[in-house]
């Protein structure tokens, strides 16, 4: 009886099995060990930033039983993720799925090795969607949302589909109490940035800024009705050596409009890091153009 | 040609219906649990929490009501043996639950706040001892990603094909539903009741 729901539950236990081949422990803070996957052969570690609390002595859990030691190499709070390399050579990688299938409704698992085993839950794509930007910044390539239960110790570990091949690494830490995934394009960028600097280089001026409307004659003449207003300048920082002064709002940098924070947090891209652009301010009703460094946040 | 979710649906209710058979509700005088059939002559298996002091009862899926006596208890492992007065009762297949692996399909039915033969699906999550939320240290539990609520303690939890794995027992965190192995019950039935009753469990589990 029941051929066709043994045959589902085998092909699920299955890419528990196949999963949990690359899935890792991580022990990298005091509480609980979180989950990591296996990225490259040579001992390259994915796993989310927030469970490492370490930068040395972190111990990998590899799925063949063995601990073997590890090391950070970086890591992105941005998009909560970090790369870890693991004393350990010949291991199996996790095979990337190609999520240019994926629909809302498809099954998925998540996996975790908080213990010595592989440990999995099943749910469904609850949500798919465009490139986001996380509240600190980070540049997620696809909205990934799923109903599997996040277990303690499940974050770092991997979202797999019905196949047991890697489709993101879970995050608990990026919205409260949603399963969010950071898919495999943002982890396979992060990886590469990660292993070539040690961090991920973002832009930073050193303000605080809001959101204002900008006066009407003003808005017809530069074609955009909001600015951002600096509520605070840093000393030392590249906007306060460009001049920028507290109240000064800010409509465009590097010839692009800033209307609002997140045009802001896009302009201030890692790739503009170092390089001088002119900035563009309002002060005093004046438009002024200045030209500012922007700095690394690191 | 119905599709794959039509098809699992229909395997379903093949599980559903026959785990409903052996599927018995506990009233212990101030609320209600689950149990599961063991053996057609009126021995039922549940959770030790849910005896109570004095007036057990058991009603039936055909709908008699009838008085219980607890055989034995264990509340270390949180199992208890039931006898009632009947005979010819429906048994459930025992599965091997030694053998069950994370990402197994299970579904575990109960009377969650007083539904009766509710049932909730989903996957083993992870088995064994070495569970760091699980209560009670090296205890041996099936992990599940389903939620188990008052109501549901006793009752079956089945694998794909209806075969008996473990009994419901408790909720560790908001998310995870453990239940006590069937190698458990076996082990307990034996101790508590002789070799009798272990060679029956035995070889139904054969």
């Amino acid at each position: 009886m029941a051929e066709v729901l043994n045959e589902f539950s085998r092909a699920l236990a299955d890419a528990v099995e196949a999963g949990g081949r690359y899935t890792v422990r991580v022990e990298a803070r005091r509480r609980l060990p979180a989950s990591g996957v296996i990225w490259s052969p040579d001992g390259v570690i994915v796993t989310a930033h927030h469970v490492v609390e370490w930068d040395n002595n972190i111990t990998v859990g590899l799925p063949d039983g063995r601990s073997v030691a590890a090391r950070l190499v970086g890591r992105d709070p941005a998009t909560d993720l970090a790369v870890l390399r693991a004393d350990a050579s010949g291991l199996e990688a996790a095979p990337l799925a190609d999520d240019e299938g994926l629909r809302v409704g498809h099954l998925v698992l998540s996996l975790g090795r908080p213990g010595r085993t592989v440990q999995a839950t099943l749910g469904i794509v609850s949500a798919l969607g465009q490139a986001w930007r996380t509240m600190g910044g980070g540049q997620i390539d696809r909205y990934l949302q799923t109903d599997t239960a996040m277990y303690p110790g499940f974050s770092g570990g991997p979202l797999v589909d019905a196949a047991g091949r890697v489709l993101g690494i879970n995050s608990s830490a990026l919205l409260r109490g949603i399963s969010l995934t950071v898919p495999v394009a943002t982890v396979r960028r992060l990886v590469e940035t990660l292993l070539a600097h040690g961090h991920v280089p973002r832009g930073h001026l050193g303000v605080k800024v809001q959101p204002v409307r900008l006066p009407s004659a003003v808005a017809t003449r530069i074609g955009q009705e909001t600015g951002v207003l600096l509520l605070s300048v840093e000393a030392g920082s590249p906007a306060e050596r460009a001049g920028l002064l507290l109240g000064d709002t800010i409509v465009a940098l590097d010839e692009q409009p800033v209307r609002d924070i997140d045009d802001l947090m896009a302009l201030l891209s890692g790739d503009r890091v170092g390089s001088a652009v002119p900035v563009r301010v309002l002060r005093g009703g004046e438009v002024r153009d200045l030209t500012v460094t922007i700095g690394d946040r690191g | 040609m119905p599709n794959i979710v039509e098809q699992v649906n229909h395997d379903m209710d093949a599980v559903i219906e026959r785990v409903w058979q052996s599927l018995v509700q506990i009233r212990n005088g101030f609320g209600a649990g689950a149990g599961t059939i063991w053996h057609p002559d009126g021995l039922i298996v549940t959770n030790a929490h849910v005896l109570g002091a004095h007036g057990l009862s058991v009603i039936l899926r055909d709908g008699r009501t009838l008085p219980a006596r607890v055989l034995a208890a264990d509340r270390t492992h949180d199992v208890a043996a039931l006898a009632v007065d009947a005979s010819g009762l429906p048994t459930i297949t025992l599965g091997d639950s030694r053998r069950l692996e994370p990402g197994q399909w299970v579904t575990a039915v109960g009377h969650p706040w007083g539904v009766t033969g509710a049932a909730t699906a989903g996957i083993v999550t992870g088995t064994g001892v070495a569970l760091p939320e699980a209560p009670g240290l090296g205890r041996e539990w099936i992990a599940t990603d389903l939620h188990l609520r008052p109501g549901h303690s006793g009752g079956p939890l089945v694998d794909s094909q209806g075969r008996l794995v473990g009994i419901n027992t408790i909720m560790a965190g908001p998310n995870v539903g453990l239940a006590v192995p069937a190698h458990i019950i076996v082990q307990f039935l034996q101790r508590a009741l002789g070799s009798r009753a272990g060679a029956a469990a035995r070889a139904r589990a054969a």
